[in-house]
């Protein structure tokens, strides 16, 4: 009860503060789509080059983009958000004043995002009724219920990396390594944009230690294939395995950093 | 209730790899306070804020430890027993109004939004504070009225212990001796401890007072 108050209180105060940035607020929510015809125009002209790539998904480039896009928009919302609102608040001086209440870690951590989900399931709702409406793709084959445990299994394991970076955004204020390698090498190496068959063997190597990659993969599987959970078994074993070794371990570390942050007396510095 | 701090020690380190000392906030300090009004006195840095925030569990002590009603409580536990209002107002969201943010604390202590803006509009006219005031956008409001804010969202949670850093900085005549009239009514059934530099208030307020002296002086209390 006290967990859904305090998510309320947070989404309530989130949403009033954005909304008062009525320009950037109004572009956010219009540029949603625009990404998204750059990948369309690519598909015009070089599409039928990843055709081989493809195969495996019964799909063309721009449906693969197009759902991988939308995909890695929702759980990269995990992964980014922890470290951007807790930076957010160290710098707007209200840290501290939040953690002098008795707001317990798993309260603070699931409201902390609670906006940014938010404004995320929107846009996935524009993703969605763009692919309808917009762009015709063709999604009868998808197996939703595969999809949707493969969704909720990916998000919790982002969330849980974004947590895992924000613990040194409460230590360092700046300078954020996980958010570093989440940034710039997720998306490139974990099949986001094209498939990971297209890389050289020892970037291959790497995208495998990546969960994003059997996330992309499973959800792509299951959405243009209409695979069941047979057929992802493997992906979503690691999935499982990510999340039970990554969930504990950074509530944990988070609790561990606010601790320090509170023996330090670096609650209230940015 | 009554609260107590023994024999608590703060050093607050050094940035890592800066070369440079740790920083002795408090040194042993002791303290005992039950209902009423206890004024803190010191020099600036001599842990005057520390000790309020340790009182309060946001800051963690080195050693030493807080009891309440002669219990050793977990800072968790001291979050819920005692309110605490910071010399500086920063600690508010800007963009939203003074009685959203309100509400926003208040559901964080574990009020209902309801009950939080409700308790705040009660002390509010007591301290100058009009309707339009709270319904303002936090940073179009007076530094003075920011000040009354922060001390009414610390008064709304309504707990047995109340921990004010310079709660008379920045306000008016009137709303001074608004505070020091809500202060006489809570102090019967709330421990209230006060840190301030401004002593004719602080005598006003207060019937007993503690001075603390800076911890590298070597005493602590």
């Amino acid at each position: 009860m006290n967990t859904l108050r305090v998510a309320a209180a947070f989404l309530r105060k989130d949403f009033l503060a954005e909304t008062s940035y009525r320009l950037s607020f109004a572009l956010g929510a219009a540029g949603t789509l625009s990404g998204i015809l750059i990948f369309y125009f690519i598909d015009k002209l070089f599409g039928g080059a990843m055709a081989a790539h493809l195969t495996p998904y019964g799909t063309g480039y721009f449906p693969y983009v197009f759902t991988a896009t939308a995909f890695f928009g929702y759980i990269g919302t995990g992964a980014g958000a922890y470290s951007e609102r807790l930076r957010l608040e160290q710098a707007q001086g209200t840290l501290e004043a939040v953690l002098s209440t008795p707001v317990t870690t798993g309260s603070f951590l699931l409201a902390l995002t609670a906006w940014n989900f938010l404004f995320a399931t929107f846009e996935l709702l524009v993703y969605a009724l763009s692919a309808v409406f917009i762009f015709s793709l063709d999604l009868s084959a998808a197996n939703w219920p595969a999809a949707a445990l493969v969704f909720f299994l990916s998000a919790a394991c982002f969330a849980s990396l974004g947590i895992l970076s924000s613990c040194f955004v409460m230590l360092f204020k700046r300078g954020n390594p996980l958010a570093w390698v989440l940034n710039n090498f997720e998306g490139l190496l974990g099949g986001v944009y094209f498939p990971v068959t297209l890389l050289p063997p020892w970037l291959a190597a790497v995208s495998d230690i990546l969960p994003v990659t059997y996330a992309v993969r499973a959800f792509q599987l299951t959405v243009h294939k209409g695979a069941g959970l047979g057929a992802v078994k493997g992906d979503l074993l690691a999935l499982v395995l990510f999340d039970a070794v990554l969930i504990p371990a950074a509530v944990y570390l988070f609790h561990l950093s606010t601790e320090r942050a509170r023996r330090s007396g670096t609650l209230g510095q940015y | 209730m009554l609260i107590e701090a023994r024999g608590i020690e703060k050093i607050f380190p050094a940035p890592p790899l800066s070369g440079g000392e740790g920083l002795r906030a408090l040194a042993g300090a002791d303290l005992e306070a039950g209902p009423g009004v206890l004024g803190i006195e010191g020099p600036n840095g001599s842990g005057k804020t520390t000790l309020l925030k340790i009182l309060a569990g946001i800051l963690r002590p080195d050693s030493g430890e807080v009891l309440a009603d002669g219990r050793p409580e977990p800072p968790r536990r001291l979050r819920a027993l005692a309110a605490f209002c910071p010399a500086s107002p920063r600690g508010f969201y800007f963009r939203i109004s003074a009685i959203e943010n309100l509400r926003f604390f208040g559901a964080l202590a574990g009020s209902s939004p309801e009950d939080a803006a409700a308790a705040a509009a009660k002390f509010a006219p007591r301290l100058g504070l009009s309707g339009t005031d709270l319904g303002r956008r936090f940073d179009r409001l007076s530094e003075g009225n920011m000040q009354k804010v922060s001390l009414l969202r610390a008064l709304a949670r309504r707990t047995p212990v109340l921990l004010l850093d310079e709660p008379f900085r920045g306000l008016d005549a009137a709303a001074r001796s608004g505070l020091l009239a809500i202060l006489k009514e809570l102090s019967p059934a709330t421990a209230i401890l006060i840190a301030s530099h401004d002593e004719h208030f602080l005598r006003e307020a207060a019937p007993r007072t503690l001075r603390l002296f800076p911890a590298g002086g070597g005493a602590g209390r």
